[in-house]
């Protein structure tokens, strides 16, 4: 039997989440920190991610995905962190047992005294949203084609068209025009664009491509590779209106659908997930219902910024050291719940009204004129206003302890958006 | 000489290899199993849904008793695990009753679990019993309210039947035979009424007996020898699969829904978990016009999702993972068509083949092969028979112990490059160079599973391609998704920015 390694803190996943919960977990006082990646270099998606735009919270100002994760991977360079690449957590059991597994050194046994689960998240699939058609060659995930171009110089195809106006979509629509592709269109199921109006803006109406809101695509063409799409418009139901259906030729059709948090191994540990968020239910610390089991980024939700990103996975680097200090009993939860034109928000517990915290949310819909407010056992603790809130960027709202004015008792906590106008 | 390399052409030549090494198999696509052997729902069928005295459903009971011995030494994995049918209000069509809900209730409960029984009887089916209510939620508690008995069929079985494809194909040319992919017969030599040989597109191959076993296109293939006089009707089946996480937690076994004295094309299908354990519903029925229409349409989706919302309610429609379709090849009278030709001696047609296909593969194989020693096939079983096929042990099939064996072997069995299905770098070595090569994506899918998980390839694929390439000496952009046209890149990208100018 080899000797089980017995770290302080094993991170899962060594993306910006991952980088930033291991450093976090350093710099409070873990002197055995280890890192757990499975591709074979640091950063996650970000080395992919060439355009710019990453950076401007966290440090003032617009860098590059592999420019931002350098800042990260050079100043883990400066710490003890142990980080494994090339390594693939196979299972973690309620109890912290990790079994990994890599080339060098087999099957390991890793039984922390906490984790963080950074695993990040994957991009729904063409079967998912069950698009119909057949099954050729040249129906790649947004995602995946970024990798394809920007590190191994492939390219995917001649003439695309693109399905879904998440970011990743938007911007892959400049990449590959840049790349002397040509994009026939891009198509979104809703009334508005998945992605933030920057992208929008920046990657589309700079480059002449067609956006075509309320529409979809409804039947791929090709068997060996893809030759065109058929796509119609969709009514209120978002169902496809066969009259305004019509076929556009195309090599390449691809996907900006959606992201889903990665949480196989969350659920295998006995984590309890938000069916909403996709992933574990968290506290302040981003602490998860299992005990010592904190989870960060991508995992706890789709963030819009990277910088989000780093910010809660340095809340849930903190937590897991703090954890491993203190590991007694946790105080009871109070209750985050979504108010008004609130879709969900992250964490979804407070144990801790003593310390300075934020609150993660998107809106269900488009507002304009509002005020954010947080409020505990229906009182408003902070109020902010904001001339126009979108259902695919992620609003932030930070409270420190003297919101709560000292209340002793604090009830549920709920966060809304409401009309503003006068 | 064996045209067409899904199930029922490699049974055929594995079962000649007993005898004689001299078999050779053509298919047109880039590896076996990769028409209608592929895309179809694994299901060893018992035979009842197949009406008396077909030869279908004859050799579809024989077959399934073959099966064990069968996939001996193959390899492959055959379960036995079950069928369990249940009886729902509408396992009578209205007209039978519809006016007396107690009768009809009466019928429902007493008499059509008996005359299943007695159908069984007739066929030839052993063990089948009846089920009550409380025992079908016993069994299977997602299954309706609303059902009212159950038959079981314990003779019902799973298997992969591209896995089973690839083994027959393997062990058959470990015992002498020789495949031909990316090879499509264009034409068959016959002269003063014997067979001679055949045309492919990649020059003539003479042979004294062709076997027919071109599925879908059989139809075509008898005509080119003039053996023909039917007509191969594609018929199209859709499946969902699901993710197996919610499966598991869903059915234990496969249910489907009895469904009396209505015209059926096919078995009506159900739901069923896939050897490896993922929930399939399915498969639909509907005729088409093009043997290659393997798409799946909008209608086909809804349509398997109203059918079985029914017979499994509330099942996880969110964690769908794959769609296919299959094409069947039945012929008009739905029968199979097992038989040499009397006007060009030496060609025999195994043609009309569709569900049960599968299930009937060893019976039709034992069939083919006595037709064959008519026509001069050895009929002493040969010495150097080699009975086992070597089989490459995957990852993720091993526990923990044989996991640490395999890296100690060959360290990149270390290098998890699949993580949905847990599969690594030396599974995919292997799988390119095994018996029957994988050349592509879609071929080292079926036989390590690489990309056939929940992320489909978002995190594998560009790993895959770029192995593929690595061990067969191509450029990465050359690499397909399923051979011929079905290329996965247009170039590199400064090329491409060159070329366009």
């Amino acid at each position: 039997m080899k000797k089980i390694r017995r770290p302080d803190v094993a991170v899962i996943g060594a993306g910006p989440a991952g980088l930033a919960a291991a450093i976090a977990a350093y710099r409070a006082g873990m002197e055995d920190v280890m890192l757990i990646e499975r591709d074979m270099e640091l950063g996650g998606i970000l080395p992919q991610c060439i355009h710019d735009g990453f950076g401007s919270i966290v440090f003032k100002e617009a860098l590059t995905g592999p420019q931002y994760a350098q800042r990260y991977i050079d100043e883990l360079g400066g710490t003890d962190v142990e980080a494994k690449l090339n390594t693939l957590v196979l299972d973690i059991s309620p109890k912290r047992r990790i079994t990994a597994v890599n080339a060098r050194e087999g099957i390991i046994d890793i039984q922390p005294k906490a984790i963080v689960l950074a695993m990040g998240c994957r991009e729904r699939t063409r079967h998912q949203i069950l698009l119909p058609g057949y099954r050729p060659a040249g129906v790649v995930n947004a995602g995946l084609a970024q990798r394809y171009i920007n590190i191994e110089g492939l390219m995917p195809g001649r003439k695309m068209v693109i399905l879904g106006s998440g970011d990743i979509g938007l911007i892959m629509a400049r990449r590959v025009t840049l790349e002397g592709a040509e994009v026939a269109g891009v198509f979104e199921l809703m009334d508005h664009p998945g992605g933030i109006t920057r992208n929008v803006v920046q990657c589309l109406h700079d480059f002449d491509i067609p956006l075509h809101l309320s529409h979809t695509v409804t039947f791929i063409h090709g068997k060996k590779r893809v030759e065109g799409v058929s796509v119609a418009e969709v009514d209120s139901e978002f169902k496809p209106i066969k009259d305004t259906e019509r076929f556009v030729p195309c090599d390449t059709l691809m996907l900006s659908v959606g992201l889903i948090p990665e949480n196989e191994i969350s659920k295998k540990a006995g984590v309890e997930l938000d069916p909403v968020t996709g992933g574990p239910v968290v506290d302040e610390r981003m602490g998860t219902s299992v005990p010592g089991m904190f989870s960060a980024g991508n995992v706890v939700n789709v963030f819009d910024l990277v910088d989000y990103v780093s910010r809660s996975a340095e809340d849930a680097g903190e937590g897991a050291a703090e954890y491993v200090r203190k590991p007694g009993r946790r105080k009871k939860p109070i209750r985050v719940v979504p108010g008004e034109n609130v879709k969900y928000v992250v964490p979804q517990l407070v144990r801790d009204t003593g310390r300075d915290m934020s609150f993660y949310f998107r809106v269900e819909r488009p507002q304009r004129s509002v005020a954010i407010q947080v409020l505990a056992g229906g009182e408003v603790l902070t109020r902010r206003k904001a001339k126009m809130v979108l259902p695919p960027e992620m609003i932030k709202a930070d409270i420190s302890p003297g919101d709560f004015g000292g209340r002793g008792k604090v009830g549920p906590i709920s966060v809304e958006v409401v009309s503003d106008e006068e | 000489m064996v045209i067409g390399g899904g199930v029922i052409g490699c049974s055929i030549a594995r079962e000649v290899t007993r005898y004689t090494p001299d078999v050779v198999i053509l298919e047109k696509e880039a590896d076996v199993a990769d028409g209608t052997s592929k895309a179809n729902n694994a299901e060893v069928h018992s035979g009842i849904g197949e009406k008396h005295g077909t030869l279908k459903q004859k050799l579809n009971v024989r077959g399934n008793r073959m099966y064990e011995e069968f996939v001996k030494g193959l390899g492959v994995d055959f379960k036995r695990q079950g069928l369990l049918i249940v009886i729902t209000p509408r396992s009578l069509p209205d007209r039978v009753t519809g006016r007396l809900p107690a009768l009809r209730r009466q019928l429902l409960k007493e008499l059509v679990p008996r005359l299943i029984l007695l159908s069984g009887k007739r066929k030839g089916i052993p063990g089948q019993r009846i089920v009550g209510r409380e025992e079908i939620f016993r069994m299977e508690p997602n299954v309706t309210r609303e059902a009212i008995v159950g038959v079981h069929d314990p003779t019902y079985g799973l298997v992969s039947p591209y896995k089973l494809t690839i083994a027959l194909a393997e062990h058959a040319i470990i015992n002498g035979a020789k495949v031909f992919l990316d090879t499509e017969v264009t034409g068959v030599n016959v002269e003063g009424g014997r067979v001679k040989g055949v045309v492919t597109d990649r020059g003539e191959i003479s042979a004294p007996i062709v076997v027919n076993a071109a599925g879908v296109f059989a139809d075509d293939v008898a005509d080119m020898a003039g053996a023909g006089g039917f007509k191969i009707h594609p018929r199209k089946g859709a499946t969902l699969i699901f993710d197996k996480e919610t499966t598991t937690e869903y059915v234990r076994g496969s249910v489907a829904e009895a469904k009396l004295f209505v015209k059926k094309k096919s078995k009506g299908g159900g739901g069923m978990p896939t050897i490896e354990g993922n929930l399939q519903l399915g498969p639909t029925a509907i005729e088409v016009d093009d043997k290659n229409d393997t798409s799946i349409s909008a209608g086909e989706i809804e349509e398997i999702f109203e059918r079985f919302h029914y017979l499994l309610p509330d099942f996880p429609r969110r964690s769908v993972i794959a769609a296919f379709s299959g094409v069947r090849a039945p012929t008009t009278d739905e029968d199979f068509i097992i038989g040499p030709s009397d006007t060009a001696h030496g060609f025999v047609n195994v043609a009309g083949m569709q569900s049960p296909g599968l299930a009937s593969a060893p019976a039709v194989a034992q069939m083919v092969l006595e037709i064959l020693q008519d026509l001069g096939v050895p009929s002493e079983p040969r010495p150097g028979f080699d009975p086992v096929r070597p089989t490459p042990a995957l990852f993720a099939d091993q526990d923990r112990k044989g996991r640490e064996r395999l890296i100690k072997e060959d360290r990149r069995h270390g290098h998890v490059i699949c993580r949905c299905e847990q599969v690594t770098e030396a599974d995919v070595v292997n799988a390119i160079h095994g018996i029957v090569p994988a050349t592509n994506m879609d071929a080292v899918k079926r036989r390590t599973r690489a990309g056939m998980g929940r992320c489909h390839g978002g995190f594998c694929g560009n790993r895959v391609a770029a192995i593929i390439a690595r061990e067969l000496w191509m450029p990465v952009t050359a690499v397909t998704k399923d051979g011929g046209g079905s290329r996965l890149f247009a170039g590199e990208t400064k090329h491409f920015l060159e070329e366009i100018g």
